[in-house]
Order: C-alpha cells, then structure tokens, then sequence
C-alpha cells in the first residue's frame, strides 16, 4: 500500500475537479486529482453539448440575459437554488469563463467570416468545435491543463472511503488502483469531492461505467448533511436500442446557425413535442418534454421505455450538419438522414440534489470535506455551472487551509477499509456476480423510483433494498480473485454503495410529498409552492436520520401560483 | 492513372462493392440470431468463445457487456460513456480497430486488444506509453501575443485543419493500426494519435510558431508514409492523413526545414527533372558525405545501375516542364 501527501485530495476528473485542481495551483497551492475514470475523459462533463452564453456575454441583450438566468432557475431547477450564488455564477460566466477558456486555445465555432456560431432565440448558445461534442475539446483542454501544470493524477483510481482525524475533520482518502490492484492512501489537508452529476442508479442512465453514487454513499458515511437528492432529471430522446447508446442524445436543443430542431412523435405518429411550439424558453427544454411525454404516456402512446420516436425530419440535412454531430447516429445506422426518425427512450440523466454545501465556499457540514460541482446539491447541470464551483470550492479551500493541519496516517481507519475491501474480492459456491446485483439495483430504480413514483413504490423500493442487502450483498462472488485489472472486485465495490446511494435517495423521495418539474409522484401531483419551495435537508442522526425544510429565497424570480398540477406547469 | 483519395473517403474504400456499407451492417441479424464471439483473453484457461443472442443495432460493447453480465465475469475491457466520446473502448475486430460503443456486431467476431500497446489484461491496454507521447510533444498553445479578449479574431477557414483534429477522442485506433508505430524504436515516428492531439494546436493559427517548431521536432513525422491505415480505421472520421499529417508535414517543412531534407530534395529533383533521379537525390540529401562511399558508387558505376553525366547534366524535357507546371500549380492551390 501506497500511502502519500499533498494539500488538497480531489476526488473526480471533471469540469469541477479539474478547474479546483488549476486554481489551487494558480494559488501556490499544491492538489492530487484521484480519479475513478481518466481525467477529462471520463464522466458527465463530456456530455457537454453546448456552452449557455449567460449574462451579457457575446452580445447578449438585456433580455436573454434575464432569459438565461429565469432558464436556470426555473426549467433547470424548479426554484431550488440559490438565486444569489446562480447570479454570482451568471457574472462569472460572462465575464471569466468564456475569457479563460479561449485564451487557454478552446476553439468556439467561427463561421467562414469570423462569428462566433451560436443558436438564434431567447436564449443562446455556444459550442466548442462542434455542437453535440463540445465537451470532449472543453474537457480534453482541461486535462492538457492539468498536465502541463504538472498537477499529479492518480487515474482508474476508485476512492473507496474518506478518512477522518480522530476529531472527524475529513483528512484524505483511501482507494483502490484498478489497474494494479493495489491501495493507495492519499493524504491532505482538506478534500474537495467532485464526482459529478450523474449515476448509474437505473436501468437506463447517462451516467457512465464508473459512476455509482460513490460520492453520495461515501459523504453520507463521514455524515455529511443532503439536500434535494429526490430531485433527478430525465432525458426524454435518447436511443432506445442498443443497450449501450442509452446516453446517446437525439438533441432536443436548439440548433447553432438554425431555426429548426429535433421533433418527437409518440406510437402512431402524432408529432407531440416541437421545441419551436412547445417550449416557451426555447432552450433545453428537457423538463418540458419529460411532461409533453408523460401526458403521452398516460394516453397510451408511448412508454418510459420506448415506443416513441425522434429525429430531424423536419429539417435540412445540410442545415443540422453545419454545426452539429446530430447526424452521427443516424449515419452510423445506415439510415436516411434526415428523413428516418429513431426509437427513443427515457434516461436517468443529472440529479439535481446531492450534498449539502454552503455556496460560497462549498464547505460540506463535515470539516475537511468540500463538495464541488454536480455532487453538491444546489443546481442542475450545465458545465459552466460545474466550473464556477470548481473555482468557488478553491476559494473556499484555500481561505481554510490555514486552519487544517496535515494529519497522521488513521491507521485503524485505513486498516478496517483495506479488509472490508479484501473480503468483497472472494469467490464463493454459492456466489452471485456482482454485475448481476448491480443490474438487480437498476432495474429495482426504474421500476419503483422511476419516473412517476408513488409511496407504494417507494416503500416496495426499500423492501427489495433491504432484501438485496441481506440477500445478495453477502453472497457477492468474483470468479477471478486476482487483484490487478479486477473489474468484477470494482462491480462489488460500487453495489455497496450504489446500495446505499438508493436507499437515501429512495427515502428522499418518499419524504417530498409533492411533485415539482422532473419529480413526479402519482400520490402527490401538484406542486407545493406553500411548503415545499424548500430544500428537503437529509441529516445523519446517531440512530438514523431525520430530515428538515430549509426554505428558498426567491428575491429576482418567484413562482406565481401556490398550488398547481405539476402537469400543468411549464416548467 | 487513379484519382487521389478525396478527405475522409480511405474508409469507405472498397465498402460498396464489398455488400458491406454501414447499412447492411445494421440489417443483416434478424431477431434471435446469435453472434459468435472470440475474444483473445491473457490467461490462456480463460473461457474465450461465447454466443451472444442478437438484438436490435447491437455494438460491439453490447456483446461485450452481454457476456461480462452471463458467461464471463472475469473479461477484462474498458469503456465509460458508450457514446463514442471518450475514447477508451477501443479493441481489434476480425483484424481491424473499431470502437467498440460504436461499431455494429459481425456473424462472427474475433476480439483482440489494440496492437503497439502493452496488454494489461485481456482486451484492457495500458494507455501510459501513449499519453507519455502525446505529453512530450506538449499539446497545448503557448500565444506569441497578449490575448485580445473574447472573441478574439478567428474564422472557422483559420481553424480549417485543427478544427478536424478537435474531433479526437484519442481512442487509440490509428496508433493500432500503423505500420510505423509497428516497427517499435526503429524511428522516432510519434505516431498518428500523437500527431492528431498536436494538430489540434500546432494546426492553430494562434499559436506560437516557436513552441510549434519545437513541439514538430519531436515528432520524427517523415517517417508517416502515407498509407492511410490510420484514417481507414478512424471512428471520428478525421481525415488524419491529408487534414492532419500533411499540413504538418508542410509546417514541418516551413518551420524546421532541416527535418523535411529528404522531401523537399526529392520535391525539387522532379521539379527540375522530371523524375526521381536517385543519384540526385542522394547528392542533395548526403551531400559530400557521399564521397566516403565511393566504392559502392564505382560498383554501382561499373553495373550500369548510375549515369554521372545524365546526373550532372541534365537535359531540359518537356517531363520537367510537367512536373514543375504540376507541383507550382499544387503550390498556389
């Protein structure tokens, strides 16, 4: 076993992680990013389709400015953010981001003349290279960064627990390297936990291989307070078939150098969603479509799970290609672009929620322990988002450095960790794999905390959680017990926590009695502006846990109704 | 005589005539077909042959998961976003590299890991020897000016070439399938990835033409002989070798002329010849050096294999005429 020491351990190679790692290190201040996937390569931030201009950036006008910012408070997070700190985010990223991001050589599309390409309407966008791929150049500019500062990378590196001092402050890591098998301890003054914004929690999800509600499980266990973890958004388009292309987008989004975008239509054909019409801001009109699709649903015409279709075929061919990679799926199946639609389907896609932070420094309720990007619970996803607290949490970190000395080795911590992880890499008569019980925990999701729940499925929800952990956790088997390149040993150590994870996110989800934008329960179909514009706090007790209300201010935009279907509510 | 390849077309060579475009690909399982998959695993116990029930647009990654989730626990491969955007999938199919998110499922397959790189386990390569590679040509811009502030000045016609290299997701395929990168230390050749991540900035009219110079130096990029292997088997469909590898070698030839010796002699023999003259060609590159090899050239001499006088005196054709139309004219185009 390794064991080593820096300033600041990083837990996750995203937009987040990577730009807390270069700002500490533009403060002299020396960080380790530790990082389940490959830096910039793994993770959500890829995803990234295209850059919001918010503010008054690239000459917005006053109007799309204020557009942008009621599109993130109200379509991206139904009022459950902070309004202060999404302006303050609003002001960096008209006046930071964009700078840093094209000094630092990102490549934002330029026509023939030498406009920046962005998206007509309300609301307009960006794209880094290419529309639909912006996050592979953003991220893959964010990893030379971190090489070229000389920044340490611990890679295909799945950090198992966070270490505590014997006075609970948070004082490092212990993981596991997947390629080796080997462990390794890294020690620092404070940790910064940026493992992002999605899982691999249901059947059908964005999240990619790695992401297993690590970090949720992983502060839940050091007690770490959470907020809003109920609250998950939904892709509405993406393919149905094959299993592996579930991330796979067909973008809903408005178009750079276009009017046009994709269309949905439901079983037999009736066109039931046109972003044009249907949504009112006419930008990412996920939480939208997530409705237009519901109603569908409950009509008969679609499922969750298919049976509904998607495409351009409204568009020019040449048009969506002159700026996007929309086509590449369509091509790719040697079908007729545009004129072909696809299957599509719903897929678990950001949570909102997550831990607890203070938003000006993204201090988690445990000392030593930081929480940036999608992981904190304060906003939904837009990689600009995830940068600005990639910034905030090295701020706050390094106004606190000060007060944290570097700990000693907790050796009994490190000792009972090293054993619990030995005994999941055993290979028994009676075993189940552990990809089978992780299957078992996504389809449990999908079918009773999916996207229309009720309280009889959610307590069915925790029964089958219960039953897994008294029945399968215990019989988890590897058949190969080698250490090195052990994928089926990481399989069994993500079910403990994808176990956990659900189980809190489950329970937060009984607790909100309401529904509100992508949050649907069957039991409680209006939103509850009267007593639920609140965030639905989870706090670890000695015996369990409790939860608490902390409501929302709203002093730049408020909700104009108390009570209303949620189905009838736009966003 | 054959049109050159056009940009990004070398992989569709051959496709149509072989009953083999990426539309019979998709359509040629029905329902409850099964694929016979080979997987060439490190320990040699190991189970390696599965059948995998066919389902709709299957990928390759799905039969992978397929027999990790039923038969095969233990199979070592990597991937994270299935969505062709991170790059690590990459494997060998039937003998040649695809990614495996997005490549369509074979009757029969055989998987292989990625040649050129150590083999960690079964089809898991180790990235390191690349990512050392793509690290020492320092991939990234150093700006010769003060950055005016955004938006700088910058058109899509400025960014033409590295534009095409931004579409990289450094997956390793085309550093598989060279034929230089093969012959292992026998040339410092960076290899086509490599080259493709530099692209992306030394292809960047901002940046510094002395930190590019510095970086191509690095490269060994003369070694590329153009066969196209690399953007054959591209799944971002970069078109590496003429989009890519060209404009740098050109760059090369601008910036560190002494690297391009070799091309730009045989460049300026068949401008004034006509044809490759090789005794010419050897003069211009070896210059006197050659004299320490005078007893080779007696041999060849005597063989009839040189002509000094056809060499040191060359007659004007009307095929130098050509030659020079033909490549001035390659200049202004």
């Amino acid at each position: 076993m390794q064991v080593e020491t820096t300033d600041v351990v990083i837990v996750g190679g995203g937009a987040a992680g990577t730009y807390a790692a270069l700002e500490l290190h533009r403060r002299g201040i020396k960080s380790t990013i530790v990082c389940k996937g490959l830096v910039g390569k793994s993770g959500a931030s890829i995803f990234a389709g295209n850059l919001v201009l918010s503010g008054r950036a690239l000459g917005n006008s006053e109007e799309q400015a204020r557009n942008t910012a009621e599109f993130l408070i109200k379509y991206h997070n139904q009022f459950l953010i902070d309004q202060h700190w999404a302006r303050c985010c609003g002001q960096f990223i008209e006046n930071v981001y964009y700078p840093e991001l094209e000094e630092a050589g990102l490549y934002l599309r330029r026509d023939e003349k030498g406009n920046v390409v962005t998206s007509p309407g309300k609301i307009r966008s960006v794209a880094a290279n290419v529309q639909g791929n912006s996050g592979v150049p953003f991220m893959d500019l964010r990893r030379k960064q971190v090489m070229k500062a000389g920044i340490r990378r611990l890679e295909e590196t799945a950090v198992t627990a966070l270490l505590r001092r014997p006075d609970g402050e948070v004082c490092g890591v212990f993981a596991l390297d997947v390629m080796r098998g080997e462990f390794r301890v890294v020690l620092g003054r404070a940790v910064i936990l940026a493992t992002g914004y999605s899982d691999r929690l249901h059947a059908r999800s964005t999240g990619t291989r790695e992401m297993s509600g690590d970090g949720i499980a992983m502060a839940w266990r050091v007690g770490a307070t959470l907020a809003n973890l109920e609250m998950q958004w939904w892709h509405t388009n993406d393919m149905a078939e094959p299993p592996s292309w579930q991330r796979m987008q067909v973008y809903p989004n408005p178009m750079l150098g276009s009017e046009k975008s994709a269309r949905m239509v439901n079983s037999v054909g009736e066109e039931f969603f046109n972003q044009q019409r249907d949504d009112p801001l006419a930008y990412g009109p996920y939480t939208v479509q997530l409705k237009a699709l519901a109603k569908q649903v409950h009509a008969g015409k679609a499922r969750y799970d298919g049976g509904y279709f998607a495409g351009f075929d409204n568009c020019n061919a040449a048009e969506v290609e002159a700026y996007t990679s929309y086509g590449k799926v369509f091509h790719q199946l040697g079908l007729d672009f545009p004129k072909d639609l696809v299957e599509t389907a719903v897929t678990a896609h950001y949570r909102q929620g997550g831990i607890d932070v203070d938003t000006a420094t993204m201090r988690s309720s445990v000392p030593g322990l930081y929480v940036a990007g999608g992981l904190g619970g304060h906003s939904n996803g837009l990689i600009g988002l995830a940068t600005f607290d990639g910034r905030t949490v090295a701020e706050g970190v390094a106004a606190d450095l000060a007060n944290f000395k570097p700990a000693p080795l907790p050796e009994t911590e490190v000792e009972r960790e090293a054993r619990r992880l030995d005994a999941l890499r055993v290979s028994r008569g009676d075993g189940v794999p552990a990809s089978a019980v992780n299957n078992a925990i996504r389809q449990m999701m999908w079918d009773k905390a999916g996207v229309e729940k009720d309280a009889t499925s959610l307590r069915s929800a925790l029964e089958e959680i219960a039953q897994i952990r008294l029945d399968l956790l215990p019989r988890m088997s590897v058949q190969r017990t080698a250490p090195a390149a052990n994928y089926e040993w990481l399989d069994a150590i993500d079910a403990v926590n994808m176990v956990d994870a659900c189980e809190l996110i489950v329970l937060s989800s009984l607790e909100r009695a309401e529904s509100r934008g992508p949050f649907m329960r069957r039991d409680f179909p209006a939103q509850d502006n009267k007593d639920w514009l609140a965030a639905n706090l989870m706090i670890r007790t000695d015996n369990g846990h409790r939860f608490e209300r902390r409501p929302y201010d709203t002093p730049f935009f408020q909700p104009d109704f108390s009570v209303r279907d949620n189905l009838e509510v736009a966003w | 005589m054959s049109e050159p390849i056009a940009a990004g077309e070398a992989r569709r060579l051959g496709q149509e005539e072989r009953g083999d475009t990426l539309g019979a690909r998709n359509t040629r399982f029905d329902p409850g077909d099964t694929v016979l998959v080979r997987v060439r695993r490190s320990e040699p116990a190991a189970r390696s042959e599965f059948r995998v029930p066919y389902r709709k647009w299957m990928r390759v990654l799905d039969a992978l998961n397929w027999i990790a989730e039923n038969e095969a626990p233990d199979l070592g491969y990597r991937w994270f976003c299935g969505s062709k955007m991170c790059g690590t999938c990459a494997v060998r199919m039937n003998g040649r590299e695809v990614l495996a998110c997005w490549e369509a499922v074979e009757a029969e397959m055989t998987i292989e890991p990625l040649r050129n790189l150590p083999v960690v386990r079964d089809l898991v390569v180790d990235r390191g020897p690349f990512e050392d590679k793509v690290f020492s040509l320092e991939p990234w811009l150093e700006r010769p000016a003060l950055y005016p502030g955004f938006p700088e000045p910058l058109s899509h016609k400025d960014m033409k070439y590295a534009s095409k290299a931004l579409d990289c997701i450094g997956c390793m395929c085309c550093y598989s399938a060279c034929p230089v990168i093969a012959l292992g230390d026998l040339t410092d050749f960076a290899g086509p990835a490599p080259l493709v991540q530099l692209g992306q900035t030394a292809l960047d009219p901002r940046n510094d033409p002395a930190k590019v110079a510095r970086s191509l130096k690095r490269t060994g990029i003369f070694h590329c002989v153009s066969c196209y292997r690399c953007e054959e088997v591209c799944p971002a469909a970069i078109p590496i070798v003429t989009q890519v590898i060209e404009p740098l070698k050109a760059k090369t030839a601008a910036l560190v002329p002494e690297m391009a010796k070799h091309s730009l002699a045989l460049r300026a023999v068949v401008a004034a010849r006509g044809r490759v003259d090789p005794t010419a060609l050897v003069l211009r590159v070896r210059g006197l050096a050659v004299l320490r090899d005078w007893l080779r050239a007696l041999r060849l001499l005597l063989r009839g294999k040189i002509d000094p006088l056809k060499t040191l005196f060359p007659r004007r054709t009307s095929a130098a005429a050509a030659a020079q139309r033909l490549l001035e004219g390659g200049r202004r185009r």
